[in-house]
């Protein structure tokens, strides 16, 4: 019962410190940028005035536009549900493994893109094509990474991956592991839409990607579809600290480690927070066109990852 | 099961007896589909009853038709085989009572009922073959009718073209399996299975090699192997779409039939090269047929490249499974083979289900070209719930079949670390990077079929105009769209009879009991544990939570309509719409080492000034590199033989009576030595 | 084995593939300033895995070897190529045979192909630097591959130096280092290689006026 308190709990934590997260970066690349910037709490209150706004949907708009931001929602936060954010492994780790993650964020792609085609306008519908693109892309790098992870644990079990790596400390400067961390990294920057893949605080019509596929959504729409990409971002974060650099995360549980394991991940999504505000800030958006080259580069350093991890056993 | 047997031949013999008696007209109709529908449906009690029993039924019509040396018998490979004829079978013949109205004084009713019947009773017939003879008869029977189905427009060039290409291709198949058996069978076609099981285990290792290489031709060629598969996106598209369901959903399945009945079952499994080499061929059909797909605004054709690239997931899982099996690696052997069958007959149901849907839109658009849709989720609403449940199912999508056999193939996939051998180790990651980029790219172009065909503005008058489709044919959609989600939701099910279904070849031993049966779903060694149902259950149940507390929480509940946001720009239109060539520009662009896209553009400027366009022509256009390379020297080839061979056809009533008796002579000589 | 020998895989291992990775890197840049700073990068790390082995092999002589790496390819090559670079301008490796993204593939497919073929030296091996062996052999198909498949003259010659740092890293992986009078020899023999490479540059381009190596098929006219 523990168990499954926890997992609604640190459900709702991901999704609490999730705005916070994106406001954070927002923050720090102000700052890097010789800029004031709006406080990291800013998205908070975004969120709360975009769920007091009414909803504008285009007259051309069908059933499928009202849907889409519930399913992206929904599917982002059951996401939450089934990896491990301070505790593992947890009951609903036989719910869904690595795969079944994988799988479901690319259904909240599918229904986000399916949404930004639904109001017939060009924006969507380059939106659309660009972000199934890159997810597309994505996708190979992301199965080998979880490959030679689940190699090196002896499961595709987010739980079993991260107790596999506690129990076993020297793995992580193995460089299989160091250059799946490196891969996902990558695959990270593409899946969320960061610099230098897409920018996320550009509405330039020909450079958006995400922006372009949301553009139509307001209201309490546009603060669950915002919710879910901030969400997203959390959860990647998470995914690549606690399955590369596990510490901190529950095995037994305690109350005390309880509230070490939340300042570890904390502390751990802030650190990746400023990795990915200063590449935001030192790098130019790549043309759409060397996006592919880049998720190239990720593919390759996934798959010396799991050679690496493979054939050297 | 006798008797299930022959009500279930009886009743398409009669459906078919009954469709030429009766003609055109809803009575021809009628008749015909209440055949298929009461074939299949007893095909289908038939097929779950010996799976759930487990039991063989052997029988010898010798009775029916004397003297043919004819033979049946259904195990669990037969059965399950006969579960997905059965069930795509029985939403076709109900959806085709209403599409073929359609075709009422334009086409032969008479001809497509007739056939359709006989499509499903070879089918049925050849899955439960015992020996060579039955089968190589059933599978002719098939090719013939599915090539009669496949003509039933037979007054478009393009589809005569499509046939003359099918017939050939098929043919080849045809005359590698015959040989095939021959070797197995050693020459006498009436062995039964069982003999050529003896057999096959005698047989030196270059003739078993030998046989196994003709098998992957021929049956590949009916199921679309990459470069085997030139056929099947001109074939399929031009038959009626649900003739087109049964042959993307069942016909080249068969092919997937026999490569299992032959190698895992006959043959007993070979080298790691056999595997290795379906494996191969699995992995580059998924990929090339979904980037194909991409690239073709046809919806139907769209579809049936899609088909090359689940015949391509398959027979990863299968190959996978030979690879697994030759290095004594039972339990993951058995997943590699459970995953390949399991997306069987997912693919089956829901390729079939989205044929038929694009069946619907044909038949309410009268077009095919997915550039003239769109708008039509508000025109037809049950068709494109159908459509998406179909499209989100082969994307691979949780909670949906296409997820569940899918995640089975990677399971398999990712045991490959076990492999003591490092060269085909290496096959193993290769092969989940392809399946990846295959179920990514696949999810790409769903969002654009889905998307272009049935979101935004109609892009035509027809489409503006286009009306839902009749009771029976949303039931025979609605019924394979039960099945995609349930057979998503149940592999706790599925997965542990296709176990005994395999173990009951005698081949690899039984490894249900590593599966656990509760609701979740773990692979053997516990290497992997999901449930897609709790998965069906929460995700849902989050989106119901999600505005309830929303409501809870006094969110602005107001809502109201206008116009798109565009820049400015007063009213839209259709043409404003990214179109379905420009959704997959991008990745035309990544692929286009691979594409080769011709360019064409003409630009007609203003007499007086450059800067005015008067008229601008852009083409584009993709052939596939092994229509050119491949194809196109072997009809060369063939096309000079036939140059020789013609100067043997002098006209002359002598000469022909020359080559005769020289035939007759020779033949003579021959036979006495 | 102890806990000093698993250390010692670990980091060697690392410290070859940080050095294969700034070989891959050369394949995603294009100006040929980001390959002599890739270039650069490489040999910095391959002579920290120079250091790295001497310490944890016991060889001292490796440390010298490090510090002349260091010296020679880091510094001296370098410098020497940007300084070529701007006398013959710098030209992007604009179109190479094969574009990026399937370059990069193909290196991948090409490290795992040595992966293949190493494997049972590294089976039979008891070294604790056995791990980065595929690396290093990896490291040397790249190399060729930067080669073969890249048309601007300089980047060949970067390709063929990533080429010989392979060959080091393997001598260093394999054996510790060969006696440090032949490692010495191998080193001035890169920089002679290296010095009638550049004057042939210079040859390319005054013929050509340009330092395409497709250029060079008209010679056959």
């Amino acid at each position: 019962m523990t168990g499954y308190l926890l997992e609604i709990g640190q459900a709702l934590l991901a999704l609490l410190l999730a705005p916070g997260l994106t406001g954070f970066i927002r923050w720090i690349k102000a700052r890097l940028q010789g800029r004031r910037g709006a406080p990291p709490w800013q998205p908070y209150y975004d969120l709360r005035k975009l769920f007091g706004k009414e909803v504008i949907v285009s007259k051309h708009a069908s059933w499928i536009f009202h849907f889409v931001p519930y399913g992206v929602f929904a599917a982002t936060v059951a996401v939450t549900m089934l990896i491990p954010l301070i505790a593992a492994p947890l009951p609903f780790d036989a719910v869904g493994d690595l795969l079944a993650v994988v799988y479901l964020m690319l259904l909240a792609t599918f229904f986000q893109a399916l949404g930004g085609l639904d109001t017939g306008t060009a924006f969507g519908g380059m939106g659309a094509s660009r972000e199934m693109t890159i997810a597309a892309i994505a996708e190979p790098t992301i199965a080998l990474a979880i490959f030679g992870l689940a190699v090196g644990a002896g499961s595709t079990n987010l739980g079993r991956i991260v107790a596999g790596t506690l129990a076993n400390p020297g793995a992580v400067i193995n460089p299989g592991h160091l250059l799946g961390f490196a891969a996902l990294f990558i695959v990270m920057l593409a899946e969320t839409g960061r610099m230098p893949v897409d920018n996320p605080s550009t509405h330039l019509e020909l450079t958006m990607i995400h922006e372009a596929m949301i553009l139509e959504y307001s209201g309490r729409y546009l603060a669950l579809i915002e919710w879910a990409a901030a969400l997203k971002l959390m959860i990647f974060f998470s995914l690549l600290s606690n399955l590369f650099l596990p510490w901190g995360v529950v095995t037994t549980l305690t109350p005390g480690a309880l509230g070490v394991a939340v300042i570890a991940l904390i502390l751990k999504v802030t650190v990746l927070a400023l990795a990915v505000s200063v590449l935001e800030t030192r790098l130019a958006k790549l043309r759409l066109f060397r996006v592919p080259e880049l998720l190239g580069v990720s593919f390759v350093l996934a798959l010396l990852s799991v050679t690496s991890s493979y054939l050297l056993r | 099961m006798l008797t299930l047997l022959t009500v279930m031949i009886t009743a398409y013999v009669a459906g078919a007896l009954g469709a030429l008696l009766f003609g055109g007209g809803a009575a021809g109709r009628g008749v015909a589909a209440l055949g298929a529908a009461v074939g299949s449906g007893t095909g289908l009690a038939l097929g779950l009853t010996a799976v759930a029993s487990g039991e063989v039924l052997v029988q010898a019509p010798a009775r029916l038709l004397p003297l043919t040396g004819l033979m049946l018998r259904i195990d669990g490979l037969s059965a399950f085989f006969l579960i997905i004829i059965g069930s795509i079978g029985a939403a076709v013949a109900l959806y085709g009572f209403g599409y073929a109205a359609s075709y009422e004084g334009r086409y032969s009713l008479r001809s497509l009922g007739a056939m359709l019947n006989t499509l499903l009773l070879s089918l049925s017939v050849q899955v439960a073959a015992d020996n060579a003879l039955t089968f190589l008869i059933a599978w002719e029977g098939m090719s013939l009718s599915a090539y009669w189905l496949v003509l039933t427009e037979h007054d478009a060039a393009e589809t005569v073209r499509a046939g003359v290409w099918y017939i050939a291709m098929t043919h080849a198949g045809f005359a590698a399996l015959t040989a095939m058996f021959l070797l197995l069978a050693d020459g006498d076609l009436t062995t039964s299975f069982d003999g050529m099981r003896a057999n096959g285990a005698t047989l030196s290792s270059s003739l078993r090699n030998m046989v196994f290489v003709l098998a992957l031709f021929g049956f590949g060629t009916k199921a679309g192997i990459v470069p085997l598969h030139v056929w099947l996106p001109m074939a399929h598209p031009v038959a009626p779409s649900h003739v087109s369901a049964l042959m993307s959903g069942v016909v080249i399945k068969m092919g997937i039939y026999g490569l299992s009945r032959v190698v895992l079952d006959l043959l007993g499994g070979g080298p790691t090269w056999w595997g290795g080499l379906v494996l191969g061929a699995g992995a580059v059909s998924a990929l090339l047929g979904v980037l194909y797909a991409l690239m073709e605004h046809d919806l139907k054709k769209l579809l049936a490249y899609h088909s090359v690239e689940n015949i391509g997931i398959i027979l990863i899982g299968v190959g996978a499974g030979m690879v697994f099996q030759s290095y004594g690696l039972a339990s993951l052997a058995m997943l590699g083979y459970i995953g390949g069958l399991y997306h069987t007959i997912n693919h089956a149901v829901f390729k079939a289900l989205l044929f038929l849907g694009a069946g619907s839109v044909l038949h309410a658009t009268r077009t095919r070209n997915m550039e003239k849709m769109g708008g039509l989720i508000k025109r037809m609403p049950a068709t494109a719930f159908c459509f998406l449940i179909g499209s989100a199912a082969i994307s691979g999508l949780p909670p949906l079949n296409g997820f569940a056999s899918e995640w089975i193939v990677f399971q398999s996939l990712l045991g490959g670390f076990n492999i003591p051998k490092p060269e085909a180790a290496v096959m193993m990651p290769i092969a989940v990077g392809m399946l990846a980029l295959t179920s990514g790219l696949a999810a790409a172009c769903f969002v654009k079929a889905f998307g272009i065909t049935f979101l935004a503005l109609p892009r035509s008058r027809e489409a503006e105009n286009a009306r839902e489709a009749p009771l029976s044919m949303r039931a025979g959609m609605g019924l394979l769209a039960l099945a995609c989600i349930g057979l998503g939701l149940a592999p706790f099910i599925v997965v542990p009879a296709l176990g005994r279904v395999i173990a009951g070849l005698g081949r690899l031993p039984d490894v249900q009991t590593q599966f656990t049966s509760g609701l979740s779903l773990a692979s053997p060694n516990g290497f992997g544990r999901m449930s897609p149902t709790l998965i069906a259950v929460g995700v849902p149940l989050l989106a119901i939570l999600t505005p309830l507390v929303m409501l809870a929480l006094g969110v602005n509940w107001k809502w109201r309509t206008g116009e798109s946001w565009g820049c400015g720009r007063l009213g839209q239109t259709a043409r404003m719409e990214y179109t379905a060539t420009a959704f997959a520009e991008p990745l035309r662009r990544v692929f286009a080492e691979l594409y080769r896209p011709t360019k064409e553009l003409t630009i007609d400027f203003h007499p007086e000034s450059k800067y005015f366009v008067q008229s601008i022509e852009y083409r584009s256009e993709i052939t596939p590199w092994f229509e050119k390379y491949l194809y196109a020297p072997c009809l060369w080839l063939v096309r000079l033989l036939a140059a020789v061979v013609r100067r043997l056809q002098s006209g002359s009533l002598n000469a022909y009576l020359v080559y005769v008796t020289l035939a007759l002579v020779i033949l003579l000589l021959t036979a006495r030595m | 084995m102890n806990d000093h020998d698993t250390l010692f895989a670990q980091l060697s291992t690392l410290s070859a593939s940080a050095v294969l990775l700034c070989g891959i890197a050369l394949l995603w840049r294009r100006s040929l300033s980001a390959y002599i700073k890739a270039f650069r990068w490489q040999s910095l790390t391959l002579s920290v895995a120079f250091a790295l082995i001497g310490y944890f092999g016991h060889d001292h002589d490796l440390y010298i070897i490090a510090v002349v790496l260091f010296a020679l390819k880091v510094l001296l090559i370098p410098w020497y190529l940007n300084r070529l670079q701007t006398r013959v301008g710098a030209e992007r490796e604009a179109q190479p045979y094969v574009n990026v993204a399937t370059s990069l593939i193909v290196a991948g497919l090409l490290v795992m192909l040595a992966y293949a073929i190493t494997r049972p030296l590294v089976m039979v091996s008891k070294l604790p630097t056995r791990g980065g062996i595929p690396l290093a052999v990896g490291l040397v198909f790249v190399g060729l591959f930067v080669i073969v498949s890249r048309r601007n003259a300089l980047t060949q010659i970067v390709g063929f130096l990533v080429l010989e740092n392979g060959v080091a890293l393997l001598a260093a992986l394999c054996t510790y280092g060969i006696p440090m009078i032949v490692e010495l020899g191998v080193f001035l023999d890169v920089l002679m290689g290296f010095l009638v490479m550049q004057i042939i540059v210079y040859h390319i381009r005054d013929t050509f006026d340009s330092i395409d190596v497709e250029q060079l098929s008209q010679l056959k006219h």
